[in-house]
């Protein structure tokens, strides 16, 4: 008797699991094929030397990462990379949450902001590139009107290698600035009301609600909104391959631009996908390192 | 908790990899396919391994795909005039399909097109460099017997047949335009400060400088492609050290830190400093058409670019046209350079292979219809300048026969430097020069680091 009810209890299991395996085959072999095999194979390809297009490759060991580690270009690339990051996590985070506080606070009577301050989120990349190309030029653009204003001469922003990412950093956070007032809006709805009216009857100012309890209730959000704009700085391709194109010489280029180049301008496709794997293996232990470090300050992210 | 962290390593993780997934996945596909069908393949000389023609041969549908970027006229008018006389006309049986895709990124499509086994069967290159790289990776017949069957060697010029050789084969048939790089000038402006075409470099030097102090910007640049300020390098390096310190110098026998690199450098920055380019160049487009508006909106008076540029302008605005005027890169004083070399392409696309057998045969009868007495005819109609022998009768603009004048006088025509050289090195000499033009590197450190990309390449090879 005993042993029947075990074997009941065992094939139910195993029913459960060829269930759940079903559910979840589309997408297992969606990414299997478009995201599993194509990391495996850039690691493949990165110990080839390969242009790309011939039949033949040529393995050739370790040489590419050997050169990986040596390459100036690479660790100029990532170092902007480094950049992006920091500015994107300092300036979007807290523009977004700011927005968001202005229009939670202001409740129905700044709503129309709430559309108007989303919409660079809707804008195509390369639409938004094109429109700052123009808007940033040196004779006639924004930032050079303005400077003229005050006496000062044309400011040559995009033509600069020492600013051009700079100003690419600030398209960038007025793109992206927008998703995390989204996200935050979503993040303010989850803190009951009751707690903000407890906090009033307690005699608390909206400034000290704001610090003392807002903040540290959307803690978890911040974590992970950190978080994935660190991945998105790292991966960033989009508005510096439209508006500078990596230049002037190479002073914008990121991890992702250099790949390209490597890839499919300069006929080398090995090398190319020894610095996709490179990015690959930079971002993902840059974020275990940072959610353990995140974790180990406390709350659960 | 613990499944909550792991779950977000895995989002994170995910999100990584899109990129690397778009960038390499689309290669990747394939390539099982192609290192299976590369055993012991290696060896093999080029043109005799036909990796797609293979599958085009059992290929039932008669359908020729023709890849170019004539994505606006008047090239896109030529094309068509040329693809819609064979698919009316001709008796192979074959329709041709064109593909048209824009020049900014046409090719990176084809490396991907080439990666995944779906080359097309016809496409448009500048040969050069990549085009070796198609060659040499088998996607590009050699056409010696068809075209010698053919009418072409009578009807095209030598020149042009010459750059679309490689090994002693012809891979390559131009169509389209030659384009020698020159100066073309604002007749008005000149006539209005009584300025006269300069012949040497010192006096297109006064001549900026009298256009400068008069609130003109002597040269249209943008500079944000990069190949565009390149010319000023090309064509300065050529005056000052002749073509043989370049062809050397790619070739590892010679030097890139030779003093007439360093010349070059030295006088685009100081040209730079001087302001005789416009403000911010390194942050204008060409292919936004911001050197063009500098150019039309009469705020600059000279632009330096290949002669085929003329055919845009026509196009553009014939009035504008008119004002123009053409004259080659003024020659160095004290140097004793050939005055006559120029920078330019013999054709500005040539046209690759990648089929076999009949199609073959039907593709390269499309592509003689460029060169028809009546195809000659209507791209000179457009203010193009075909790669044709004897095109000077036919030509009656007269800024076009100066052009052809001055480019049959020349006694050698180099490629650009961006086409010519391997892409690899080619990079590194577009990123240097733009740093030149951005006054954030000397043409001394340019020049050293272009010795080091070119013979790391050559060590490579």
């Amino acid at each position: 008797m005993k042993k029947k009810t075990k074997a009941l209890a065992s094939l139910r299991k195993r029913e459960m699991l060829l269930t759940g395996m079903l559910f979840l085959a589309p997408v297992l072999i969606f990414l299997a094929v478009f995201v599993i095999y194509p990391i495996i194979e850039s690691f493949h390809i990165s110990f080839f030397k390969w242009n790309g297009i011939s039949a033949g490759r040529e393995f050739i060991g370790w040489k590419n990462w050997k050169t990986l580690f040596m390459d100036g270009n690479f660790r100029r690339a990532a170092g902007n990379n480094l950049i992006i990051m920091a500015l994107s996590i300092l300036i979007q985070i807290p523009l977004g949450l700011a927005m968001a506080t202005f229009l939670e606070f202001g409740k129905k009577k700044f709503k129309v902001f709430k559309v108007v301050w989303f919409i660079p989120h809707l804008m195509s990349s390369v639409a938004i590139g094109f429109l700052f190309s123009y808007a940033l030029a040196t004779n006639g653009g924004i930032i050079s009107t303005i400077s003229k204003w005050f006496g000062g001469g044309n400011v040559d922003l995009l033509g600069s290698s020492t600013l051009a990412l700079y100003a690419v950093i600030g398209v960038i956070c007025w793109q992206f600035s927008p998703f995390y007032m989204v996200y935050f809006l979503a993040a303010y709805t989850n803190i009951s009301e009751e707690i903000y009216e407890a906090a009033r009857i307690d005699g608390a100012t909206k400034g000290k609600y704001f610090w003392h309890i807002v903040l540290p209730l959307l803690k978890p959000s911040l974590k992970s909104a950190a978080i994935l704009s660190m991945v998105g700085a790292l991966k960033y391709f989009d508005l510096i391959y439209v508006m500078t194109g990596g230049g002037p010489g190479s002073s914008t280029e990121l991890m992702a631009t250099y790949m390209y180049t490597l890839s499919f301008s300069n006929f080398n496709m090995g090398y190319g996908s020894c610095v996709a794997s490179g990015m690959f293996l930079i971002i993902t232990l840059m974020s275990l390192f940072t959610m353990k470090v995140l974790n180990r300050i406390g709350g659960d992210a | 908790m613990k499944a909550k962290k792991v779950l977000s390593v895995l989002l994170a993780v995910t999100l990584t990899v899109m990129l690397a997934a778009c960038g390499s996945g689309q290669s990747q596909e394939v390539a099982p396919k192609a290192e299976g069908g590369a055993a012991g393949s290696q060896e093999e000389q080029p043109g005799e391994k036909k990796p797609a023609g293979q599958e085009n041969a059992s290929d039932e549908d008669k359908v020729i795909t023709f890849w170019n970027i004539t994505t606006g006229d008047p090239d896109k008018a030529i094309m068509n005039y040329a693809v819609d006389q064979f698919n009316q006309n001709s008796s192979s049986g074959y329709q041709t399909e064109v593909v048209a895709v824009q020049n900014d990124n046409y090719k990176e499509k084809l490396i991907i097109a080439m990666s995944s086994g779906e080359c097309p069967d016809m496409y448009t290159s500048w040969t050069g460099g990549p085009m070796i790289e198609y060659i040499e990776s088998g996607f590009a017949q050699p056409l010696d017997d068809l075209f010698y069957k053919s009418d072409l060697p009578n009807r095209l010029t030598e020149g042009s047949i010459a750059q679309g050789t490689y090994n002693g084969h012809i891979y390559a048939i131009p169509v389209n335009n030659v384009s020698v790089t020159g100066i073309f000038y604002n007749k008005e402006i000149f006539d209005k400060y009584n300025l006269q075409v300069p012949e040497t470099i010192g006096q297109l030097e006064s001549v900026c400088d009298t256009l400068l102090g008069n609130g003109i910007t002597p040269f249209a640049l943008a500079n944000q492609e990069k190949w565009t300020g390149s010319q000023y390098f090309m064509y300065l390096a050529t005056r000052y050290g002749g073509l043989d310190a370049f062809t050397s110098a790619a070739d590892g026998t010679g030097s890139f830190e030779d003093e007439c690199f360093i010349k070059a450098g030295e006088t685009i920055k100081n040209w730079v400093k001087k302001g005789y380019f416009p403000e911010g160049v390194n942050s204008l487009s060409w292919n936004d058409g911001m050197a063009k508006q500098l150019f039309y909106q009469e705020n600059a008076a000279m632009m330096l670019t290949g002669s085929g540029m003329s055919s845009v302008f026509m196009n553009d605005s014939e009035e504008f046209f008119n004002k123009l005027g053409w004259f080659p890169f003024p020659v160095a004083e004290g140097v004793d350079t050939d005055p006559t070399l120029m920078i330019g392409t013999m054709g500005d696309q040539f046209i690759s292979f990648n089929c076999t057998g009949e199609k073959l045969e039907a593709a390269f009868e499309c592509v003689t219809n460029y060169s028809t007495p009546e195809g000659a005819q209507f791209m000179v109609d457009k203010g193009k300048i075909p790669p044709v022998k004897g095109i000077e009768e036919k030509v009656s603009n007269p800024l076009l026969k100066t052009v052809i004048e001055y480019a049959n006088k020349a006694s050698n025509v180099q490629l650009y430097y961006d086409q010519y050289l391997p892409p690899a090195v080619a990079q590194v000499h577009l990123n240097t020069m733009q740093e030149v033009f951005g006054l954030t590197m000397e043409p001394a450190e340019a020049a050293k680091q272009m010795q080091k990309a070119n013979q790391d390449y050559l060590a490579e090879k």
